[in-house]
């Protein structure tokens, strides 16, 4: 009776250790993009995920960092418990007390540490920060699994070696090291499952550009995750599987008793495989770091710096084969993050695609530089005059941006779960809709709505419009069921939620999804918004970066970005090749004068204004 | 000896230099930063931010659901650890793998799927409607975030209790039970005693990584639900205020010094008694 209970309890807990992962597994088969429906058995994501560049270069990065780190971990701290068991207290006091300090330490402390310290320095950062990060926490979990070992060992066979004999090193080696040789691979496994698994360190750690799967992860779980990863995961989960049951058998079977042992033989065999070993780690080393860029100086590149899902990613390989620039690209989920990175450090990427206000910061703070339309033919003749007027608003002159795309802020409402006819933003604070309501993710998107709501101008600078404003927006959080940013499109077409704040780009897409989802820009007025490419005061490959620019408006590139993000172009030639009627006179997407009319531009309101946006933010956010 | 000297420095220099480098220059560029303002100059408004109510509301939800989930694991955990510690000692690294083995399942990914699970139109509640149960929400609560917390910290609770329990000799529970304790006696007097180092351990190894996480409270609260790694997190990434992000951590240092005395206390204690 008591052995089923015991079986039952254990059972339980092993079902909500594996059933996520189970989940997983499970989804990595499902044909339909979307996590909430099941849409039929495939392949094709473990297909496609061979093919997919981007998270073969982070799961690259991620084995890589882990083994090296696991190495060099495993050295250093192998030969730190060497020298403690020779030392007197207060040395051993020292470093099991500093190696427990990563341990223990919060996460997000350590990460933090490390980053300021690398900015102190001016490392880049990238491959090689983020591996001496993980060599200082994994050095503890090799500490934590042989000290106790170590410490419990009698110093008499060593000496027994040493009076026999032997040198110091071969002392160690034949009298010493077999006998820590499993807590030496028990360290060396946990830190290479730690380094694997770790996200936050990283996440600090990392710069532009660099990825492993865990920051690759985080940043598409925010705008959905690619099924690809899912795959990825499940293939790796398997792997590890397939490699433990394969050696319990082989321990299984080397712990039976065997033929004689014929030591002469076993010694040559034994320093065989001990250098081989040697030397396969050596290589992993030096490879890997070949790989990481450590050694190696900026070729002909351009960073980019682009705002998440914003791309079709063919044209990325198109232009790295049209004009042999190698592309280094990384998103951003909002410009407010984008800024940070770029006042951090204004080099990171040579060419960036902010929005309206912020583009006006950015010139007013002499983060980006004068463009030189000569050396962009096709800026100036596809893009419509009409947009580079709206765009004097924020770039008077139009000196410093080319515009990529641009749009309305609406509401995407669900036909069959809200009946009344939309028309204004009060619908989001009714009860009735109560937990199936999104915002956006955003401070001046989510500001907006409710200083519309009250008449104010979106970019009002009055602290009691915004007081008010924010209020109304702490009085809503009761019935919102989440502040999103690119999840609300997954969520809208899986009928998780009645209706959200949401652009209008992702309104196209979302309305050809689901037959359902109908747009509209409320009668108080919202946002009209662009985003144009910046090329950054201090890139280091300006040159690049204005070839970048004139790709993107080219019309055939255009179009086909168009057809993957569905956000309105700014490009006449492109508008008028567009095949599908529909879309070409989609009021979502090129809405009537009179809907613009009544939509402002968003303007950088200065620093005091802003931390006074902020402030109010994080009240909203926290709900006090 | 002069000889062994020389080796003992050759031997403890890599992971002194390192130490100092990657561990305590940084900690103290921390306590820089946390303890100045943009100018340089020294402050302590970084820390007594922490009061503010926009941080105090974050910090107190935070702890709570910390203690929540930390006291959720340790009571799943403590019977799982002595059922397993009774097993056989062969068992041992299979029950080290079977708790390790989900980490090879990405942290975030994992934490994702509970999203999947947890989701008003999810499979949790596809389960239980199929049941005829009224479904539940639970997605963007609280309650997903401890879910989340549980989830992913249980192993660390599970391992330091199951060494500290299969460590514990048999013959001291035989002995007591000859001396006639009842198995509640035997229980409370023995066996939760001498497991204690187990149980702080693992509390630490729990508390602290679900009173600074972010990621699972972004992932499994909707961002509705701000703690204070969030705010932290907000603060080098959105705000880009260093001066009191590096303040804030600071008030997480205490918690991470305290347990480090407490531990200290008992390792001592249980040295003087060997």
């Amino acid at each position: 009776m008591r052995r089923t209970l015991e079986r039952i309890y254990m059972a339980l807990i092993l079902i909500f250790m594996y059933l996520p992962i189970a989940v997983m597994i499970v989804l990595s088969f499902n044909s339909s993009k979307s996590r909430t429906v099941w849409g039929g058995f495939t392949f094709q994501w473990y297909i496609s995920l061979f093919k997919d560049a981007t998270i073969l270069n982070a799961l690259a990065n991620t084995l890589l960092i882990a083994l090296i780190s696991t190495l060099a971990a495993t050295f250093i701290g192998t030969l730190t418990c060497v020298a403690m068991y020779r030392m007197r207290r207060p040395g051993r006091a020292f470093f099991t007390g500093v190696s427990n300090i990563p341990m223990i330490n919060a996460d997000i402390v350590t990460g933090i540490s490390l980053m300021l310290l690398f900015r102190a320095l001016h490392f880049d950062q990238g491959f090689a920060t983020v591996l001496l990060a993980h060599i200082t926490f994994n050095i503890p979990y090799v500490l934590l699994n042989v000290w106790p070992k170590m410490k419990s060992l009698s110093p008499s066979t060593y000496e027994a070696a040493l009076d026999l004999g032997a040198s110091p090193f071969l002392a160690f080696r034949k009298a010493v090291l077999p006998e820590l040789a499993p807590s030496i691979v028990a360290g060396a496994l946990m830190a290479f499952t730690m380094s694997i698994d770790d996200f936050i360190i990283t996440y600090f750690t990392k710069g532009a550009g660099f990825d492993t799967l865990s920051t690759m992860i985080y940043a598409q779980v925010k705008r959905g995750v690619h099924p690809q990863i899912y795959a990825l995961s499940t293939l790796l989960f398997a792997a590890v599987v397939t490699v433990l049951i394969l050696s319990g058998r082989v321990r299984k079977r080397s712990g039976a008793p065997g033929k004689k042992a014929d030591y002469q033989k076993r010694r040559v065999k034994n320093r065989i495989l001990a250098c081989t070993a040697a030397a396969a780690a050596g290589a992993i080393v030096v490879l890997g770091l070949l790989y990481g860029g450590v050694f190696s100086d900026a070729g002909n590149k351009v960073y980019v710096y682009n705002a998440g899902d914003y791309i079709d990613p063919s044209v990325i390989t198109q232009f790295e084969e049209e004009t042999g620039i190698e592309v280094v690209y990384d998103e951003f989920d909002s410009n407010e993050l984008m800024y940070a990175k770029l006042a951090q450090d204004d080099s990171a990427y040579d060419v960036i695609c902010p929005s309206d206000y912020m583009i006006s910061r950015l010139i007013q703070e002499d983060l980006i530089q004068p463009l030189d339309f000569d050396a962009m033919p096709d800026a100036t003749q596809y893009i419509g005059s009409q947009y580079y007027k709206s765009a004097q608003a924020f770039d008077p002159g139009n000196r410093y941006a080319v515009p990529y795309c641009w749009g309305t802020v609406g509401i995407l409402y669900n036909t069959k779960m809200v009946d009344e006819p939309v028309t204004s933003w009060d619908i989001l604070w009714d009860p009735k809709y109560s937990g199936q309501i999104l915002m956006q993710d955003s401070i001046r998107d989510c500001l907006m709505v409710a200083l519309k709501k009250d008449g104010f101008s979106a970019n009002s600078t009055d602290e009691a419009q915004v007081a008010q404003a924010a209020q109304d927006l702490i009085d809503q959080r009761p019935l919102v069921q989440a502040y999103v940013i690119d999840q609300a499109r997954d969520k809208m077409i899986g009928n998780e939620a009645a209706m959200a704040v949401i652009y209008s780009g992702e309104a196209i897409y979302c309305a050809r999804e689901n037959p359902d989802l109908a747009y509209v820009v409320p009668d108080e007025g919202s946002n009209v918004w662009i985003d144009a490419w910046c090329v950054t005061k201090d890139a280091k490959n300006a040159q690049n970066a204005q070839t970048w620019i004139n790709f993107m408006c080219r019309p055939d590139i255009a179009l086909k970005n168009f057809e993957y993000i569905t956000y309105s172009t700014p490009n006449i030639a492109a508008q008028e090749i567009i095949e599908d009627e529909q879309i070409r006179n989609s009021p979502i997407a090129f809405p009537d004068q009179s809907v613009l009319d009544r939509c402002e531009t968003f303007v950088y309101l200065g620093e005091k204004a802003d931390r006074m946006y902020s402030n109010y933010w994080k009240k909203i956010k926290s709900g006090s | 000896m002069e000889k062994s000297r020389k080796a003992i420095v050759l031997q403890s220099s890599p992971y002194l230099v390192w130490s100092i480098l990657f561990i305590i220059v940084p900690l103290f560029m921390v306590l820089y930063y946390g303890l100045t303002d943009a100018e340089g100059n020294f402050t302590l408004a970084n820390i007594a931010a922490i009061a503010q109510p926009e941080q105090a509301k974050a910090f107190g939800l935070a702890l709570a659901l910390a203690l929540a989930a930390t006291a959720i694991c340790f009571l799943l955990a403590y019977p799982l650890a002595m059922i397993l510690a009774r097993g056989r000692a062969g068992e041992r690294g299979l029950v080290t793998t079977l708790f390790l083995l989900p980490m090879w399942m990405n942290f975030l990914l994992r934490t994702f799927a509970w999203m999947t699970i947890l989701e008003d139109g999810g499979v949790l509640n596809g389960i239980l409607t199929s049941l005829g149960l009224p479904a539940a929400h639970i997605i963007n609560t609280s309650g997903a975030i401890i879910i989340g917390m549980v989830y992913n910290f249980l192993p660390f609770m599970i391992l330091p209790l199951y060494n500290a329990l299969a460590s514990i000799d048999e013959n001291v529970i035989n002995a007591a039970r000859d001396l006639g304790a009842t198995a509640a006696q035997t229980f409370f007097r023995v066996i939760l005693p001498l497991s204690v180092p187990g149980i702080l351990s693992g509390i630490t190894m729990v508390f602290i990584p679900s009173l600074t996480t972010f990621a699972i409270s972004t992932l499994l609260g909707g961002s509705k639900i701000l703690l204070i790694g969030n705010i932290i997190e907000q603060e080098f990434t959105l705000s880009y205020d260093w001066n009191l992000g590096s303040g804030l951590s600071l008030v997480l240092m205490v918690f991470v010094i305290i347990n480090i005395v407490i531990s200290g206390i008992t390792d001592r204690k249980e040295e003087a008694h060997r």
